[in-house]
């Protein structure tokens, strides 16, 4: 039995193809989110990476920002619930998970069980997200890819002092026209990240063990400076971006069993 | 009357609160508004006046903005925005107590910002509950009263306010019956939230006439089923955008602890001696609002209490922007429902809020919890 979940968020559409509950027969990695054919795509991929075809798909649960317009759905569950329970798939023993996304930061903390048993989601702004290290990166004239070798390089992170996303712009900026070396301004800006989501993993308590998930988790510069940040290990699964996606599946799973 | 008329009828009294002024201008009456969160509104009423809320609107605020920073709660904000656009053009006065910091601005905004309509300050004292207290509160009444007769030409008498405490009490009663009621019944949160905002636009007699023919519909009708059984705690929860999402996943709000809501029945005046001093003494005996003082923060225990009683199975915070006295309890809270085993949810709202997009999840993923 194959099913199907879908994760369309601000910038990025991801599928997961599960065979029978327990095996990624396919994946997908769009970078175009809700609002564009981005899901559709993905869907495409997916099926060509799984070799199967649409009516093999027993059910399709989407998640994310857009998963209240995916048509093709056949339900919908919460982004919080899929990544507690594709993390929970991969990381048995994780209890909080830092999921920073294109265009919102969460932390969620699960019980023994692996169930949600509380979260926590960042203001309304940029600041901490993916896309914050986009605007980042385009200053500095990087690819977003290249954050993590770059910070690897620093001999002493800046600080970003400004958790707006527009006064960090000016602040970079103003750090550029000091002579500051560009490895030392991204690993402060990957500072800024873990400083911000920190805090948030703060408030709602940090069990042990921790994992990141979502396009976020996949930038080591921030994974390295979290793990300063909370003082702990962070478990990180090369398919972050995509344990929101595993979680749809494995509620699509779910339903499709309880057919 | 079947209670989708009733709630139909409280729906467009919610919705419509021009129209309701209009009517009441039109029958000759005087209208006084009455802002956020308590006013001696039987003293009003009582005067021939008729009391309407206001608590501002969801809307975009730029006329305010010049009177205050951004960091000024929104509520105070659109109250401010639609005095100085018009909206409130035909009321005779607004009445504006001193409880808290935001409200204390809105007042001196108010005189420079709005000419037209007259500011009458509220002053409540700090400590309500000592002798001393019940003098300050009733000295603030006598001013709101003196203000009145300036801005009316409206006179006070005390039998007039003996008759009006009576009115006002028998209303507290159907509100408080209503919201046992409603725990249970299958109504839905916007449903709930109108039979509580009309309040504000309506004369007391005759919002209780129409709560009491829906209370005993409701007793009689179906039970809410399959629904995830919140308290509500908070200053405001009108929102239709917020309403809705709490609609459509299932929530049910079985009580709340809103200062729009049911903070404002929970305390009787007096019905014998004199008015006035029963007046002070309903202040001095309100309790379980953040914005009275309360050193005990027993409004924490209230809130755990409530829900137990009502079978709630989380609690919900509804946490106004901006609104230092919420955001102080909030920790509390927060630790008492953990201790409870109450699930609980804060979810930032603003009068100026475009997307609800995060609060959609943020509910969809609590209840997706139990």
């Amino acid at each position: 039995m194959y099913t199907l979940g879908i994760d369309i968020g601000s910038t990025t559409s991801k599928c997961v193809i599960l065979k029978d509950g327990q095996e990624i027969a396919g994946t997908s990695i769009v970078v175009a989110g809700t609002g564009t054919d981005g899901p559709e795509k993905a869907l495409t991929e997916v099926l060509a990476d799984a070799k199967v075809s649409r009516k093999d798909l027993s059910v399709i649960i989407a998640t994310g920002y857009g998963r209240k317009i995916f048509s093709a759905a056949d339900g919908e569950v919460s982004e919080l619930s899929c990544h507690a329970r594709g993390v929970h798939h991969i990381f048995p023993n994780v209890r909080t998970i830092i999921d920073i996304g294109g265009q919102d930061a969460k932390v969620i903390a699960l019980n023994e069980q692996g169930r949600m048993s509380n979260f926590l989601m960042n203001d309304k702004c940029a600041a901490g997200t993916g896309r914050f290290l986009d605007v980042m990166a385009g200053i500095l004239q990087l690819k977003i890819e290249d954050l993590e070798t770059q910070a690897a390089l620093a001999k002493e992170a800046v600080k970003i002092s400004s958790t707006c996303t527009v006064f960090a712009e000016s602040e970079v900026i103003s750090q550029l026209a000091n002579g500051v070396s560009t490895p030392d301004l991204v690993a402060g800006i990957c500072q800024s990240v873990a400083v911000r989501v920190g805090s948030l993993a703060k408030r709602i308590g940090i069990r042990e063990e921790v994992c990141m998930s979502g396009g976020v988790a996949r930038n080591g510069g921030v994974r390295v400076a979290m793990e300063k940040e909370l003082g702990v290990e962070i478990k990180y699964s090369p398919i972050a971006q995509l344990l929101g996606a595993l979680g749809a599946a494995l509620y699509a799973y779910d339903k499709a069993c309880s057919k | 009357m079947a209670v989708n008329e009733l709630l139909a009828q409280l729906h467009e009294v919610a919705v419509s609160p021009k129209k309701q002024l209009e009517k009441y201008l039109s029958e000759g009456k005087k209208v006084v508004a009455v802002a956020p969160v308590y006013t001696p509104q039987e003293i009003i009423h009582s005067m021939g006046l008729v009391p309407m809320g206001v608590w501002g609107a969801d809307m975009e605020i730029n006329e305010a903005k010049k009177y205050y920073p951004a960091f000024i709660c929104s509520i105070m904000q659109t109250i401010l925005e639609l005095g100085i656009k018009g909206e409130y053009d035909g009321v005779s006065a607004i009445v504006i107590p001193s409880l808290c910091d935001s409200l204390k601005t809105l007042g001196q905004n108010w005189k420079y910002a709005v000419k037209n309509i007259p500011f009458i300050p509220m002053t409540y004292p700090q400590n309500r509950k000592p002798a001393y207290g019940l003098k300050f509160t009733k000295a603030g009444y006598a001013r709101v009263i003196s203000d009145l007769t300036i801005a009316t030409g409206a006179q006070y008498s005390a039998f007039a306010l003996t008759e009006s405490i009576k009115i006002y009490n028998e209303h507290n009663a159907v509100m408080r019956e209503f919201a046992e009621i409603a725990s249970d019944a299958d109504i839905t949160a916007a449903q709930r939230s109108d039979v509580f905002k009309s309040a504000w636009f309506m004369l007391p007699e005759e919002h209780t006439a129409i709560v009491k023919q829906l209370n005993e519909e409701l007793k009689a009708g179906p039970k809410a089923e399959g629904k995830v059984r919140v308290l509500i705690t908070g200053i405001l929860e009108d929102s239709p955008s917020l309403l809705k999402i709490l609609d459509d996943n299932g929530i049910k709000v079985v009580f709340d602890d809103v200062a729009h809501e049911s903070r404002q029945y929970r305390t009787d005046a007096p019905e014998s001696g004199n008015p006035m001093d029963a007046m002070a003494q309903k202040f001095a005996d309100m309790d379980n609002c953040t914005l009275l003082y309360d050193p005990e923060k027993k409004r924490v225990d209230y809130i755990v209490e409530q829900a137990k009683k009502h079978n709630a199975q989380g609690v919900i915070v509804l946490m106004t922007k901006f609104c230092d006295p919420e955001e102080f309890d909030y920790v509390p809270i927060k630790r008492a429902c953990e201790a409870a085993g109450l699930m609980h949810l804060n979810i930032e709202v603003d009068r100026q809020m475009v997307n609800y997009e995060q609060a959609n999840t943020m509910i969809q993923a609590f209840k997706e919890m139990f």
